[in-house]
């Protein structure tokens, strides 16, 4: 794994007098950040987080302490909260964590570096992988182009695609049936 | 205000040619195009194209789905990665 710590949350400003914090989450489901057991700091003090509310969460230490007061809360803000990697659910098969892949070095299938995953793009049209190395690779995260993913080694194994550049007389054409 | 139907769907008359010598091929193959404004059109459902925005070519596996969108739709020019650090893709 490339950091056996992730963000999963943020704490924010005070929430009222009685030690509620605002927590902004860093997962795709908020709710789940509870359910990730014990949270630290950078420092590695542990804190537990229980939702009371849209956003609003109680703290508790590492000592079983819930935070009740604002001015602890107070002290407490912008304080990031990590969970381990291996908190987070399985994926599915053939699903892999953006945290797993970021980092993971590149090579071609006879062995040849292609530098380092640096970026998963998604943005609905397929998922691609940016490789950095040598020069910057754009690739498909599909079967054909990246056969093989090796979670323990962190490597996976590239086959470049073709590609082909258009060069057009940039004429309009209107109707296509 | 929506283009008049009557005039068809805008699509660079380039893309074609290339469009089909990929699919006559079968390999594994990413055409790289500038022409974002073009529409999806059924023949290219399949094809892979890396649409440029700017800066590089994103990669954009065309699908049914996609038919009738134009192609800078998935190619932003302005990226968010987001701060969702249990994000999961799945292999296409």
């Amino acid at each position: 794994m490339s950091d056996p710590r992730i963000l999963v949350a943020t704490i924010g400003r005070p929430h009222g007098v009685r030690g509620l914090v605002r927590l902004h989450a860093a997962t795709s489901d908020a709710a789940s950040v509870e359910t990730l057991g014990p949270l630290h700091d950078a420092q590695g003090h542990a804190f537990t987080i229980r939702w009371r509310g849209v956003g609003i969460a109680e703290i508790t230490d590492g000592e079983g302490r819930i935070v009740a007061d604002r001015d602890v809360a107070a002290k407490l803000v912008n304080v990031e909260l990590f969970a381990a990697r291996d908190a987070l659910p399985e994926p599915d098969e053939d699903e892999f964590y953006h945290a797993d892949l970021i980092g993971m070095a590149a090579v071609d299938p006879d062995g040849t570096d292609l530098g380092v995953v640096t970026v998963v793009h998604d943005y609905g049209a397929g998922v691609s992988l940016e490789l950095r190395g040598a020069r910057t690779i754009i690739v498909p995260f599909t079967r054909a182009c990246v056969p093989k993913v090796d979670l323990a080694a962190r490597r996976v194994t590239v086959v470049e695609p073709d590609e082909i550049e258009l060069e057009g007389d940039l004429q309009l054409t209107g109707a296509a049936s | 205000m929506a283009r008049s139907v009557w005039k068809g769907p805008f699509v660079d008359g380039y893309l074609f040619g290339k469009a089909e010598a990929s699919r006559a091929s079968g390999r594994n193959e990413v055409i790289k195009i500038w022409s974002r404004r073009s529409t999806i059109l059924p023949q290219f459902v399949g094809l892979t194209f890396g649409v440029y925005n700017g800066h590089k070519f994103l990669p954009v596996q065309v699908t049914e789905n996609m038919v009738g969108h134009k192609f800078g739709e998935f190619s932003p020019t302005r990226t968010f990665t987001g701060h969702s650090s249990d994000k999961k893709s799945k292999r296409g």
